[in-house]
């Protein structure tokens, strides 16, 4: 189980006013201010989750994930991992959890992805037998066969990326942080590791806490969100209850008529009409539609998750 | 203890590996660091038709060839790479794995050394061709404890290099000031001058500095310049400032890693 109790960090950043006046202050006049990069949050998760953990840019996401791995050590606070903690960076824990993290992270760039899980199962005391299994399923799943002798520099993003994901659990974590495990790469590649991803949870039972921007990747894999931002949790529930409470209710589009700003819904860029309500609500706009165009094509469904989010960091705005 | 052993040989294959991976930059470094070479030059002008400071031209011939060949066996390169995981984040990914980052450093250093000897053995030859009077037996005493004090001076070498680098926790330019430290280390260590050139008293200073143990101690005694009886005082003096500087280098890595910032990583 991981257990975070009123955890924060602050980094002490340097200041330097702009120009050839400001490099010669800082000489002798350095000045620093301190940045409250997580706030005294507070987060409870049980093995064999998939949480996401959603904010915008310098939320305090890739801090918390730090702590969380034990890369950095908290200003203060508690944190333990299966009941370690984390900044002791123990062989136990170690074995037990990963972070991936872009693209350059483990891969040896000159030398091809074998030997950098020739090097892993050194650094993580792999068993052969357990190496060789290992290594067997993960080339397989991740369609790494044709990659494993080329330098790793000559590898596309792609084939980084599901080659930094193979090395990153050659030994089994029960433990996966993933730091925006799908940016920059396409679609397919992208549909690949999700599916990955949710496979070896699946399989091992494995806890995953994932950071994201990318929608697809919460829909797909996460059954809970933790929403943070300045540091601060705003919201911590299953994907059910987060659109239920930012999304003001159901949406409802309506394809075909030309025009149904009189029955209240507003005309979208694609020509569609819409508009969010409750179930009452839109069952009443429903009722007038389909009584005046019976043959307009209509669909219920919750807003996308991105409109969701939009709309609960707006809150957040318009509350301040 | 015993994962960290069992990880040694892979480790160095794939150190080996990298190594071969950057060779031509490595032959580059390796001739760059034949200092000792040029320095043999000159005494050896220096010293014809008369000794210097108690060696003949063989005398020197010997000592730069072992001196090159030392400070190959023990020079490392710990300061930029760990300098610039610091700086770049690059640490983070190490820090991640159950080897501690250090100790995976050292094991990638010492990987270097067979493609250190195979550059390093066509200069030898060359030296030897020259001048074959150089080669003398040193006698069984000096001769281990030289071996012994090639070890240590290699850990000193690896553990300063780790100090200067670890600055990079609280400074942006950490090796800049290294090549402070390094002038100075030239100048003491033995790499360009054997140590009775200079007056009695810098000797006696320099005997009990940290610099005399890092290269000119492990040479002396492969060159036959030293007893076993004065050779075994220094090599226990050697080791006790492995010691302290294991101490202060464990000190400041417990210290310095609660700083890391794991920046861009």
């Amino acid at each position: 189980m991981l257990e975070v109790h009123a955890l924060r960090k602050v980094y002490r950043v340097p200041k330097k006013t702009e120009g050839l006046w400001g490099s010669v202050r800082s000489l002798w006049n350095r000045e620093h201010e301190d940045v409250v990069a997580v706030d005294g949050i507070d987060l409870r998760i049980e093995p064999g989750e998939r949480v996401g953990f959603l904010g915008p840019n310098g939320a305090g996401k890739t801090t918390t994930l730090k702590m969380l791995t034990g890369l950095l050590h908290p200003t203060s606070g508690s944190l333990t991992v299966d009941g370690f903690v984390p900044q002791d960076r123990a062989v136990a824990f170690l074995k037990s959890i990963t972070l991936v993290m872009g693209q350059k992270q483990q891969l040896i760039w000159d030398l091809p992805p074998s030997e950098t899980f020739l090097l892993n199962r050194a650094l993580y005391d792999l068993e052969p037998a357990l190496y060789q299994e290992s290594r067997a399923e993960l080339v397989e799943l991740l369609e790494l066969g044709d990659v494993m002798d080329k330098p790793a520099r000559n590898l596309s993003l792609g084939q980084r990326m599901r080659a930094e994901l193979a090395v990153a659990l050659l030994h089994r974590p029960a433990w996966l942080f993933l730091d925006e495990p799908t940016i920059g790469l396409d679609v397919q590649v992208q549909q690949q590791v999700r599916k990955f991803i949710k496979t070896y949870n699946q399989k091992r039972g494995a806890t995953v806490m994932l950071t994201s921007h990318d929608m697809n990747d919460v829909a797909a894999l996460v059954d809970r969100l933790v929403l943070i931002d300045k540091g601060r949790i705003r919201f911590d529930g299953s994907l059910a209850s987060f659109t239920k409470r930012f999304a003001g209710g159901r949406r409802l589009v309506v394809r075909g008529p030309s025009d149904l700003a009189s029955a209240g819904l507003e005309r979208a860029d694609d020509g569609s009409w819409s508009t969010i309500g409750d179930a009452e609500a839109i069952n009443r706009v429903l009722q007038d539609v389909l009584r005046e165009h019976p043959g307009a094509d209509v669909t219920v469904a919750d807003p996308p998750l991105e409109e969701v989010l939009t709309a609960a960091f707006g809150a957040r705005e318009d509350a301040e | 203890m015993t994962a960290n052993l069992r990880a040694v040989p892979d480790l160095m294959r794939v150190g080996f590996a990298s190594i071969v991976a950057y060779r031509a930059e490595m032959v580059i470094w390796i001739l760059t660091a034949s200092m000792p070479l040029i320095m043999l030059a000159l005494w050896n002008a220096v010293a014809m038709g008369r000794p210097i400071a108690g060696y003949d031209q063989d005398a020197l011939a010997r000592y730069f060839t072992v001196t090159l060949v030392v400070r190959q066996l023990t020079s490392a390169w710990l300061v930029w790479a760990l300098s610039y995981e610091i700086r770049q984040g690059a640490l983070s990914a190490k820090l991640l794995k159950p080897v501690h980052p250090l100790i995976h450093h050292g094991v990638t250093m010492m990987s270097a050394l067979p493609f250190r000897a195979l550059v390093l053995t066509p200069l030898v030859v060359a030296v030897i061709a020259w001048r074959p009077a150089l080669l003398a037996w040193p006698g069984i005493g000096p001769l281990v404890l030289g071996l012994i004090g090639v070890g240590i001076a290699f850990a000193m070498n690896f553990c300063i290099q780790a100090l200067f680098g670890m600055l990079g926790f609280w400074i942006d330019k950490s090796d800049s000031l290294f090549g402070a430290w390094f002038s100075v280390w030239v100048l003491l260590s033995g790499y360009i001058a054997p140590l009775s050139v200079y007056p009695e008293w810098a000797q006696a200073l320099i005997r009990l500095s940290p610099f005399r143990g890092m290269l000119g101690l492990p040479v002396e005694l492969l060159s036959g310049e030293l007893g076993f009886a004065e050779g075994a005082a220094e090599v226990a003096l050697q080791g006790l400032w492995l010691a302290a500087l294991v101490w202060v280098t464990a000190a400041t890595w417990r210290i310095g890693v609660r700083r890391y910032g794991a920046f861009g990583a």
